[in-house]
């Protein structure tokens, strides 16, 4: 065969397979991304879930009956910050103060979730 | 087995970056129908096949010791499965996956029987050793310390990238060409003089275009590898690009002579002048390839070398240059300035001498005279004693706790002489042979973390000092290194005010590390790039109405994008049940790690009530000192205000000093 011809033959099927190869993993990777999405969104709505997380309390609001608690990372629901949460009952918060280090549970939809249970740690 | 990878990356290297100069070469020369001509390239088509051959098979064993490397034992150097995991898993496998696809079809090509019959089927096929050649060298920058460049890791690559194309665009030219002289000047060779020397003069017109190609990539990835002079001098690393230097211009020297006396006698009458120039033009060629051969050894070392950034250098010298020198010394700053004026005439003289023709030698010495003695007034009065540790970075980052430890160990056993300020006046007892230093001057701050480093270690003799290099670990010299850093960086901050200086940060912050009740530990670093920091050391007898105060505004602070940070000066650990209900503080109040904090940042300004304003890029901007009475916040937050419109961002200080 002809050089010339080689030459092409050999860049043709250089592109051809480079090519194919990108569009294989390109379509496995977009296939991939809309599973993991899918998952994500199952994750998020619909469910109740619960948390047991720590932190320490900064406010009682007994007459919205909210509690403000700076936390750690919630999984999958918030960053550590300092935040208002709903007390499920007037209940959950007797006995607890200011400056309380506390271990509490968290329960509900995202976003709706109130604190179920509150107990001291120290 | 170290050498053995030496001398596998070395034939790799070489064998990769001539295949790229042969098939340039041979496509600069162009095609001829001279029989010397078509038994030169034959020849180095020849070449070429061995040459991938030896890629292969060379790149075969460095791949199966990277394997052993990876997995941490010997034996996987030659199991397929182990050599396939590092193939798929690592991008240095991926790499060498690419590459080794690309040269085995090299080689194929250059083993198949191509029909040439036209000069199209030349060139394509001449063309296409080239592209693959190139395509199968490049990719190795991806695989290198370009690779672990941060930030600007692709541009690191790229030019990596393009030096090894450069590199192989040039040297691996060198020995074809030579080739070619040599047959052609050669009695039986007559018919392709004027091919070679056509070939050779177009090959140095683009030699001179790459080696300036080569220059400047090479110095944009030393500045991204080394640094700096230390780096250059004092890690292996640095010695081995010096190396490099020295071989690479020795190798222009030789190619600066083949340009400037050889190439233009090429041409000229064959027995007398044109063979003889060949002949030794060829022989230069030669010389400039072994040296070429030479410099990739080295790059072969460097590449199993870690970058001198990386490692901690070794200053050779006993004295260094510093500009800090000046400080305070009109005399000198006047004497270096005449100086480096007398230097740069010098300078100009030689550029002139170098440029004229004629009368060049007289000039060029004359010049030499007036710059030798212009560096020789200059030089003097910057030079500053340095240590082999001048240059080390600290091990311990600058970091409150490590600061507060600092502290101890200074009252323990530094005080009895400098004075528990470090005023340098201890009340008596130890006299020491010189008065011991103010350490809280800017004195501290001209020396290098390293100097005191060394000095802590090794003592100051003449001056009476003590060592403490056998007392103190390591990490608790740098400790005190840190809390001296910090001493001296509030003697320079007694004049901050609550009011910023806008695009004018200078003090760094000391990182630190809190906890607010349970939840996990954050430092100062996390709000880097984030987040203004208002930390604020409080008093709580004196300090409610101020807390209250700034907790009326939390949520303006927090839109603004400022984090308070709330520190007891006594570090209860129950200070969030301390303040209670009145006021209502929701910000951050520390009850871990308090007392470091407070250690640290009183040092840099001490008042039983004291607030820093921290930039996004981690410098204290402002300094507000009171008794923790309410102030005027709005003007707290005027000053946020301005910090939030200031555009240029400064860079974030390292986490070492100097």
């Amino acid at each position: 065969m002809r050089a010339w011809k080689v030459v092409v033959l050999l860049n043709l099927a250089l592109v051809v397979g480079v090519g194919w190869g990108y569009v294989f993993w390109g379509l496995r990777a977009a296939r991939l991304d809309r599973e993991l999405a899918l998952a994500r969104a199952a994750a998020a709505s619909g469910v109740e879930r619960e948390w047991v997380v720590a932190g320490v309390v900064r406010a009682v609001l007994p007459e919205l009956d909210v509690l403000v608690i700076t936390h750690g990372e919630i999984a999958g629901l918030m960053a550590p910050m300092t935040m208002g949460f709903r007390a499920a009952s007037p209940k959950i918060h007797e006995g607890i103060s200011i400056g309380d280090e506390v271990r509490f549970t968290l329960r509900g939809v995202p976003p709706n979730v109130v604190v179920t249970a509150i107990e001291k740690t120290k | 087995m170290y050498a053995l990878g030496l001398c596998a990356r070395w034939l790799h290297l070489a064998s990769s970056i001539l295949l790229v100069g042969a098939a340039t070469t041979i496509a600069l020369a162009g095609r001829s129908d001279r029989p010397t001509a078509r038994r030169w390239e034959h020849r180095v088509l020849l070449g070429s096949r061995g040459l991938a051959l030896a890629a292969l098979g060379s790149g075969l064993i460095v791949l199966g010791l990277q394997t052993a490397l990876f997995e941490g034992r010997g034996g996987a150097a030659l199991e397929a499965g182990s050599i396939a995991r590092v193939l798929i898993e690592t991008q240095a496998g991926r790499v060498w996956l690419v590459r080794f696809g690309l040269l085995a079809i090299l080689a194929a090509f250059l083993w198949s029987r191509l029909h040439v019959e036209s000069s199209l089927d030349w060139r394509a096929a001449r063309a296409q050793a080239m592209l693959l050649g190139a395509a199968a060298l490049v990719p190795a920058a991806a695989a290198g310390h370009a690779a672990a460049v941060e930030p600007e890791t692709a541009r690191a690559i790229a030019l990596d990238g393009l030096h090894v194309l450069g590199a192989g665009v040039w040297v691996g030219g060198l020995l074809p060409l030579a080739l070619l002289l040599w047959t052609a000047a050669a009695e039986p060779g007559a018919d392709a003089r004027p091919y070679a020397v056509l070939a050779a003069r177009r090959f140095s017109r683009l030699a001179l275009g790459v080696v300036l190609v080569l220059v400047a990539t090479g110095t944009l990835m030393a500045i991204a590898n080394v640094g700096n002079v230390a780096g250059l001098v004092g890690t292996a690393y640095g010695r081995l690009l010096l190396a490099k230097l020295g071989l690479v211009v020795a190798a222009l020297a030789l190619a600066a002579v083949n340009r400037a006396v050889h190439l233009g006698r090429l041409a000229g009458d064959g027995p007398t002048v044109g063979r003889p120039a060949m002949r030794r033009l060829a022989t230069f060629l030669v010389g400039e390839g072994l040296i070429a051969l030479a410099v990739l050894a080295i790059v072969a070392t460097m590449t199993v070398t870690p970058p001198a950034r990386h490692e901690a250098p070794t200053w050779p010298f006993s004295v260094r240059l510093s500009f800090a020198a000046l400080e305070g010394a009109p005399a000198a700053s006047a004497r270096v300035l005449i100086g480096s004026q007398i230097a740069v005439l010098g300078l100009v003289g030689l550029a002139a001498g170098l440029a004229i023709r004629g009368r060049r030698l007289p000039l060029v010495a004359g010049a030499l005279v007036v710059l030798g003695a212009g560096v020789g007034l200059a030089l003097p009065p910057l030079a500053v004693d340095a240590y082999p540790t001048t240059y080390l970075r600290p091990s311990v980052p600058y970091h409150a706790a490590s600061i507060a430890s600092g502290a101890t160990l200074y009252r323990e056993h530094c005080a009895a002489c400098h004075g528990a300020g470090g005023a340098g006046d201890a009340p008596a007892g130890l006299r020491p042979a010189r008065p011991p230093a103010d350490l809280r001057g800017p004195h501290t701050a001209l020396h290098t973390a390293g100097d005191l480093f060394w000095w802590l270690t090794n003592g100051i003799p003449e001056a009476g000092m003590p060592a403490f290099g056998r007392e103190l670990g390591e990490e608790q010299r740098w400790d005190l290194v840190n809390f001296l850093r910090a001493l001296s960086s509030g003697y320079s901050a007694r004049g901050m005010r609550p009011a910023i200086e806008p695009d004018r940060p200078w003090l760094v912050a000391p990182d630190f590390t809190f906890a607010v009740g349970p939840t996990p530990p954050r430092s100062l670093r996390e709000y880097r790039g984030r987040r203004t920091v208002l930390l604020v050391l409080y008093e709580l007898a004196r300090a409610r109405p101020r807390l209250a105060e700034i907790a009326g505004r939390d949520g303006t602070l927090a839109l603004l994008g400022v984090e308070v940070i709330a520190v007891p000066v006594d570090a209860a650990p129950d200070a969030i049940k301390r303040i209670g209900p009145e006021p209502r503080v929701l910000f951050s109040v520390v009850t871990e790690g308090a007392q470091a904090i407070v250690t640290a940042y009183h040092l840099l300004a001490a008042s039983p009530h004291v607030e820093f304003l921290i930039d996004r890029q981690g410098y204290i901007r402002a300094v507000t000192r009171g008794s923790g009475a309410a102030g005027d916040l709005d003007k707290t937050i005027a000053e946020v205000q301005r910090l939030n419109e200031e555009r240029t961002a400064a860079s974030a200080p390292e986490e070492h000093v100097h």
